[in-house]
């Protein structure tokens, strides 16, 4: 026996508060002798018939008041000395005594005593507190000073045992409290003044109400589920590759900022796709599905993988909707729960339709047709392309910065007499040449100008063609030597990759400021693909070549580009082409016009994989948007010949004359693209034919001997619901039973978890095991009666938050109390609020916010990129990973949008205990270590932040009281007298150091991407020393 | 033993301020964990075995540290550790179906399995004759110190699931891997430095990649992680101060911050405070340390050169060796070693030829400097991989392999100069004294002096144990 038998004394001690320890209390199964006997007992007298011994049950009552083998009764209600368990509970004999040796299980005799008081009373039983039905308990009277039937519960308790509740905390520490704990973010100074002198009795709950409807707010609830939910922006696996998934975090943010209900939140991520005619949205959210971790490891065994990820998403969901544990029911029934391995295997079998690959890839040794092409760059099919609100807004944000940039210059250039007229002039020749060639183009005649030797057969074939065979030797001529004006030419085979195969086309009257290749359709078989790659130069008399560059391409039909699954839509040299029922065109926009001079001529190296049929032509006109320029309502307008802010964009592109200018219109054009028109692509549940799913012997899935298994909710909870062989009960069928009124155990397991967010623990503190391993609640029947407010008032997510943050118990004073050490020593009947450190998310959100640097514009949106120590996915490969840090604002958005890389998650997340999200997290650890504070101290993100945060207060009015500012603005208070006495000669040091080593202030300026401060480098690094002090302290991370 | 306590955790960190102030317990954070699973019996009493959640040993302690310099990609036995001639016979022939059948195999799924013979010589070393292979010359003649395991099997036939395994005993994410349930069953027994650091490296050929989860403490607090040092940029994330920032600023500003802390621990009683003074203590007594740790200055030109170390601080496997020893000589619990090569598919000749160029040597070194310095008898140390590889050939290199491979012990109660189980005439699968993780597992524990069975943190309801429900130290490894 383990000498220090943990659960038993921690029982005593941990929850010494609530167990039956007077003589006349009565003693209660679930509270007292349940724990006991599911440590204890159940390995060998419980729920697996495999390892019962002695043929006796005791979690039954009607089988422990039986005869066991020996002739023996285990229990006789009311007779303890006739009860065989006292008897061996008691004795001293070592064989007979239990519980026995091999156990290394021991009793104290306050257990023994409780035991035998048990039996003594009748040994009665209950049902294990969380599958029982719910049903709602009687509130107790309110106390004095309570504001809802939260504080019903627990002053009931409390009076019990004679214990005052804490005062309530004061204002300024309470709007910081409610404020971190709604929003992830502190209130504003002017926020806490505004709150201190709201003297109305409903002063609290409007600055609830306020946070509640904040944006925020979803976001500050998103990082609670998203570790319920696992979600990554890689596949964990191997090579950790990208996923697309960010649309779904949106989703999570929006449906609790618009208090989605539960039951339709549950659905739509178990069944969104089964959903009648589901949305776009509702796809999404299904890409919960498809959050488990995803190989595409070579030498992977596709089956082996399959039976992984079913195995996961059985302990994901069993997790995050009831609260409870079903990993080891994977191998064989569970010795302390009803668990067992066929519950395990007919969850599973819920998801056996989800479309999904074992191995992400097609290796010729596992071929996988339909990943055929599929590298380590692409995606994870199937996903779900769908508006995105954040990329639209960008979009629409970029087209309107860009069409105020063309109409501020087009305002401009008549100040400029140069400038007007040049463009009065091009207006002008464009024009005739619009007259002249309506489609804006003009087709030269050429010649094919020469052929290198041809290429090595076959090797040099671009991958991911059905054309290659036509590069194969014997090299025949690829055309014929001369082409009329306005011909097509016919390639006679494909033009590979290295094959110098180059026409030169003959002068134009107008300059070259863009060319156009248009493929015909039929020129490829419908579905073929063609790689195509062109590039530019100019020869002059003598043939001898300068290159002309490109700035960008586009063509009407591609197949996209990844790296690292993003799609790249900016400059490129070549497509693989699709070829549609449809013609097919692609444009590139030379980096500046060109003019050909006599004897000139302009040549174009094109190379196809495939025999293609095709025409190049020239154009004198450019545009931001390479399919615009000879598109033809655009061409109309130009047409006109009146200025509009669009004419002047072709103009600024295709004279590309005023250089500054034209920059900046690219920069902003190139931003537009990377939004994608406002479109996302996010992983998605596609529903197929079910595969088998079989009961895995020891969890083996070679072993094919367990009999097959179709879905049904769990066997131990009530309500259950089982397919039959004519009807398949589906996802949707899962979520349904989820989300009835039958289901006892999902509004226990989430009012729970959410208990623990504001109040610090659990109700019962294993939110991951609301099974008999787990705690029974302090407050049973205030969990029931949330539990039951929840699933009988609409699962209304925000009403119970906010049921959580009014109570009286919710606004206590969070300081300890010494005076109950012996009598609550863990503040489970909670005379006072606890504690807690901000999560990771909010300790960046936190400092950022402080500093005034954090980037709140916009909600939702693609992960970013914080700085990140150099090097750190060095051991990353497949492809191979360079973290570059976001440059644009994007770099302070809060820390929920962080890059979330499983394999090498970022250092500061992992230093305040983020989970990776490798599986369901419903406790995050909230440890003390010298790694969080070299990160506050030293990390970049957080050096930044104070120096920004010191240049926000020496840019304040003269006469200001910054000290004081300082500590409003961090935490929420007057600074006191001391402190400011303390930092003041920190900074007056300081002063004198950067005085005296202006190199070092200039050096600290420089951390971080944000601007220089304007004020003196000198005194803003001093002070940039009592930022770093204010927000390294204990008060700044922590939520009191 | 008992599993993780929260409380008594924090108490003893705390112990002080828990005393003087009669604060009660933690902030609610703290101990939600666990809180209703965890005794409160305090904080262990100091004593030379353990500063961590052992009070006592259950066992002889052998050894009080490990250095685990793991091949990853895995080294083939059959070319290193696993002479088998039947093999070489059977070269090139179709490989016996009687083998294979119903085995798992990894990229030569699907396809005709022929014999490969091993590649290289094998031949007898030391005084106790070693059958060993003769293209690692230098840890041939350390023969004498090793325990070579030839009948090691592993459950996991891919890399990622495969280190998973070897590290943690599972592939269930979460588990806490062995240097954590070292650092929270025994403690650190350094004070400036984390008391389990990894370092990786890169061969130049057969690299795969690994992952932080490799050293993730897992379900068990943040504190007991590994902490990778860095081969570019700064050893550790966040060590250095940051730019214009000097050595006095940031004590100056440290002992500012425990000020601030100090006074708000007047007024609040919340016994986090009084760590996180000491962490910032700790942090900073880090940033000094760590300086010095990698300023090898102190070291000799023959040390540096019995290493084969080309460069100081150049990142290679050899440089890692002599740090591993620089940081066991400072109490470093677990010290872990990557070197990434070995995943040879393809070209293993050439590859395995490459590979003892960047580890035989300074293998060697290492456990000689370790024994030169009286250390060996107390550090175990473990070289191997996450698999083996084939018996069957895959073009020119061999495939993973799981039934049945190599890996040596050496050091703190290994029997040395021994060689432990077998694997059948052809080298697919172990056959005889066979080891599984699990095994490997309670041998390393036990001879670090815990009962594997009994360092175990509760975890859903369970007691989660790095040798899960299995695990048997094997006797025929330790001296």
């Amino acid at each position: 026996m383990r000498a220090s038998s943990p659960i038993f004394l921690s029982l005593c001690i941990g929850l010494s508060c609530l167990a039956a320890e007077q003589p006349d209390e009565t003693v209660r199964f679930n509270r007292d002798i349940r724990p006991i006997m599911s440590d204890t007992c159940f390995h060998c007298h419980g729920f697996d018939a495999k390892s019962r011994k002695g043929k006796l049950r005791l979690d039954l009552r009607e089988d422990a008041l039986k005869a066991g083998k020996s002739g023996a009764i285990a229990i006789v209600p009311g007779k303890p000395e006739e009860s065989e368990v006292i008897k061996r509970l008691y004795s001293q004999d070592a064989d007979e005594v239990m519980p026995n040796k091999e156990s290394h299980k021991n009793l104290t005799e306050k257990q023994k005593a409780l035991f035998k008081r048990w039996i003594a009373q009748g040994a009665s039983y209950e049902p294990h507190w969380s599958y029982k039905p719910l049903e709602a308990p009687t509130v107790p009277a309110m106390p004095a000073g309570g504001h809802n039937p939260i504080d019903a519960f627990v002053g009931a308790k409390l009076a019990e045992k004679k214990i005052t509740p804490s005062a309530e905390a004061n204002k300024e520490r309470l709007l910081r409290r409610v404020s971190l704990d709604l929003l992830g973010l502190p209130p504003t100074p002017e926020e806490t003044a505004a709150f201190v002198q709201d003297h109305s009795p409903t002063a609290y709950e409007k600055q609830v109400d306020r946070l509640m409807a904040s944006p925020h707010f979803g976001e500050r609830m998103a990082v609670w589920w998203l570790d319920i939910a696992r979600f990554a922006d890689t596949v964990g696996y191997h090579g950790d590759q990208n996923q697309r998934i960010f649309p779904y975090r949106d989703y999570v943010i929006n449906a609790f900022n618009t208090n989605k209900p539960f039951d339709t939140f549950t659905q739509e991520q178990l069944a969104g796709d089964l959903l009648p005619n589901p949305t776009e949205e509702q796809r999404v959210a299904s890409g919960y599905n498809r959050l488990n971790m995803m190989t595409r490891e070579g030498g992977a065994q596709a089956k082996e993988y399959l039976a992984k990820y079913g195995a996961e998403r059985v302990r994901s969901v069993s997790n995050a909707w009831f609260g409870s544990t079903f990993g080891c029911a994977e191998c064989h029934d569970h010795k302390f729960d009803p668990i067992k391995s066929a519950d395990f295997y007919s969850l599973q079998s819920f998801f056996a339709d989800v479309k999904q690959w074992g191995v992400y890839a097609d290796y010729s040794y596992t071929p996988e047709p339909e990943l055929k092409g599929v590298g380590n760059e692409h995606p994870f099919a199937p996903e779900v392309r769908s508006k995105n609100a954040y990329l639209s807004k960008k979009d629409q944000e970029g087209r309107a910065e860009l069409q105020a940039h063309y109409a501020q210059l087009t305002q401009s250039i008549q100040a400029d007499d140069q400038k007007r007229t040049a463009f009065a002039a091009w207006l002008k020749e464009t024009n005739e040449f619009l007259t002249a060639h309506p489609s804006g183009l003009v087709t030269p005649s050429g010649s094919f100008l020469h052929k290198a030797a041809p290429p090595a057969p076959a090797k040099a074939a671009p991958k991911n063609t059905n054309a290659t065979a036509a590069v194969k030797k014997p090299v025949a001529p690829v055309m014929p030597t001369e082409f009329a004006a306005g011909e097509p030419i016919q390639l006679k085979r494909g033009v590979a990759k290295g094959e110098d195969f180059a026409m030169s086309l003959a002068p134009t009257a107008t300059p070259i400021a863009s060319v156009r290749i248009d493929i015909p359709k039929g020129s490829l078989a419908l579905d073929a693909t063609s790689n195509i790659t062109a590039r530019f130069g100019i020869a002059d008399a003598k043939g001898k070549e300068r290159p002309v560059g490109f700035f960008l391409a586009d063509a009407s039909h591609r197949e996209p580009r990844y790296n690292s699954t993003v799609e790249a839509v900016d400059i490129v040299t070549g497509w693989t082409l699709k070829m549609p029922d449809a013609d097919v065109h692609a444009v590139w926009l030379l980096d500046s016009p060109i003019t050909l001079k006599k004897d000139e001529k302009f040549i174009v190296h094109f190379e196809s994989s495939a025999a293609l049929s095709f025409k190049v032509s020239v154009s004198p006109i450019s545009h931001h948007d390479p399919l615009k320029v000879t598109d033809g309502a655009f061409l109309t307008a130009l047409k006109t010949g009146q200025p509009s802010p669009a004419s002047m964009g072709s103009f600024l592109y295709s004279r590309a004359s005023d250089r500054p200018a034209l920059e900046k219109a690219r920069a902003i054009a190139s931003r537009i693209r990377w939004q994608y028109e406002g479109f996302a692509w996010s992983m998605t549940t596609k529903s197929v034919a079910p595969l088998t799913v079989r009961v895995l012997p020891r969890g083996n899935f070679l072993d094919v001997s367990g009999p097959v298994v179709l879905p049904s909710t769990p066997s131990f909870l009530p309500g259950r619901r089982e397919s039959t062989p004519e009807k398949r009960l589906t996802r949707l069928d899962l979520a349904n039973w989820i989300t009835s009124k039958d289901n006892p155990i999902t509004a226990r397991a989430v009012m729970n978890r959410l208990w623990q967010q504001y109040y610090g623990a659990g109700l019962s503190a294993a939110l991951d095991d609301l099974g008999s391993q787990g705690e029974p609640p302090s407050h049973p029947e205030l969990l029931e009666w949330l539990s039951v407010e929840f699933r009988d008032k609409g699962w209304d997510m925000k009403r119970m938050v906010k049921l959580m943050v009014t109570s009286r118990t919710y606004r206590q004073s969070s300081s300890l109390r010494p005076d109950l050490k012996e009598l609550d020593p863990n503040n489970r009947l909670l005379a006072s609020q606890n504690p807690r450190r901000l999560d990771a998310e909010f300790v960046r959100d936190n400092a950022l916010f402080i500093a005034g640097l954090i980037n709140l514009k916009d909600v939702g949106g693609p992960s970013v990129k914080p700085y990140q120590p150099a090097g750190y996915y060095e051991p990353i490969q497949f492809p191979n990973r360079t973290y570059i840090a976001s440059t644009d604002d994007s770099q302070w958005r809060r820390g929920l949008y962080m890059h979330w890389q499983r394999m090498f998650l970022h250092p500061m997340l992992i230093n305040f205990d983020a989970p990776a999200r490798d599986e369901c997290t419903a406790l995050r650890n909230y440890s003390n270590t010298p790694q969080q504070a070299l990160t506050l101290l030293n990390d970049p993100t957080f050096v930044e932040a104070a120096r920004v945060m010191a240049a926000r207060l020496l840019t304040t009015p003269a006469g200001t009281d910054r000290l004081a500012l300082s500590f409003r603005l961090a935490v929420g208070r007057e600074i006191k007298a001391s402190e400011r006495d303390s930092l003041g000669k920190l900074i007056t040091d300081q002063t004198a150091y950067y005085k005296a080593h202006p190199a070092e202030a200039a050096k600290l300026m420089k951390v971080g991407f944000a601007a220089a401060p304007t004020a003196d480098p000198i005194e803003v690094a001093a002070w940039t020393q009592a930022c770093r002090v204010i927000l390294n302290s204990h008060e700044a991370i922590t939520r009191y | 033993m008992k599993p993780y306590d929260p409380i008594s955790h924090a108490l003893s960190i705390n112990r002080r301020s828990f005393l003087t102030k009669s604060a009660y317990g933690l902030g609610g954070a703290a101990f939600a964990m666990l809180a209703a699973k965890a005794s409160a019996a305090g904080a262990p009493p100091a004593s030379g075995f353990s500063k961590g959640f052992l009070r006592s040993p259950h066992f002889p302690v052998k050894a009080k540290r490990v250095i685990f310099l793991c091949m990853a990609g895995g080294p083939p036995h059959l070319e290193l550790f696993d002479n088998k001639p039947v093999l070489k016979k059977l070269d090139g022939q179709p490989f016996p179906e009687s083998f294979t059948k119903g085995q798992q195999i990894a990229q030569l799924q699907n396809t005709v399995l022929k014999a490969r013979g091993g590649s290289f010589e094998f031949k007898k070393w030391g005084k106790s004759g070693m059958e060993m292979t003769d293209i690692f010359p230098h840890i041939g003649s350390v023969a004498d110190e090793m325990c070579v395991i030839r009948s090691l099997k592993t459950e996991q036939i891919n890399h990622d699931t495969a280190h998973a395994f070897i590290n943690t005993g599972s592939i269930i994410k979460g588990r806490p891997c062995m240097g954590s349930w070292l650092l929270y069953g025994l403690g650190a027994e350094t004070e400036n430095l984390p008391g389990y650091i990894v370092l990786t490296s890169t061969g130049r050929t057969g690299q795969q990649p690994i992952s932080a989860r490799q050293w993730s403490s897992g379900v068990l607090p943040s504190k007991y992680q590994g902490i990778q040092f860095q081969s570019k940029g700064e050893a550790v994330h966040y060590i250095g101060n940051p730019e214009g920032v000097c050595q006095s600023t940031q004590r100056q500003v440290i002992d500012e911050i425990r000020r601030l802390n100090g006074q708000l621990a007047e007024e609040t009683v919340d016994p986090e405070i009084a760590t996180r003074i000491a962490q910032y203590e700790m942090a900073f007594k880090m940033q000094s340390s760590v300086p010095e740790l990698l300023d090898f200055k102190s070291e000799s030109a023959k040390t540096i050169e019995s290493y084969g170390i080309k460069e100081i601080g150049d990142g290679s496997f050899a440089s890692n060796c002599l740090m591993a020893r620089r940081l066991a000589e400072r109490g470093v619990r677990m010290i872990q070693l990557y070197h990434r090569a070995w995943d040879l598919h393809g070209n293993l000749e050439n590859g395995m030829k490459m590979g003892a160029e960047d580890v035989d040597k300074a293998t060697a070194a290492l456990i000689r400097d370790l024994k030169e310095r009286g250390m060996l008898e107390d550090t175990l140390i473990l070289w191997g991989g996450e698999f083996g590889r084939t018996p069957m050939g895959q073009g020119s290199g061999r495939d993973h392999h799981i039934a049945g491979y190599s890996v040596f012990m050496a050091g703190g109660g290994v029997k040395a100069g021994t060689t432990y189980g077998a694997t059948d005439e052809l080298g697919y699968h172990a056959v005889e004294n066979v080891v599984d993780v699990h095994d490997l597992h309670a041998t390393m524990l036990q001879l670090m002096g815990i009962d594997h069975r009994q360092l175990s943190v509760k975890y859903q309801g369970l007691d989660v144990r790095l040798t899960g429900i299995a695990g048997k130290p094997v006797n025929g490894i330790m001296a």
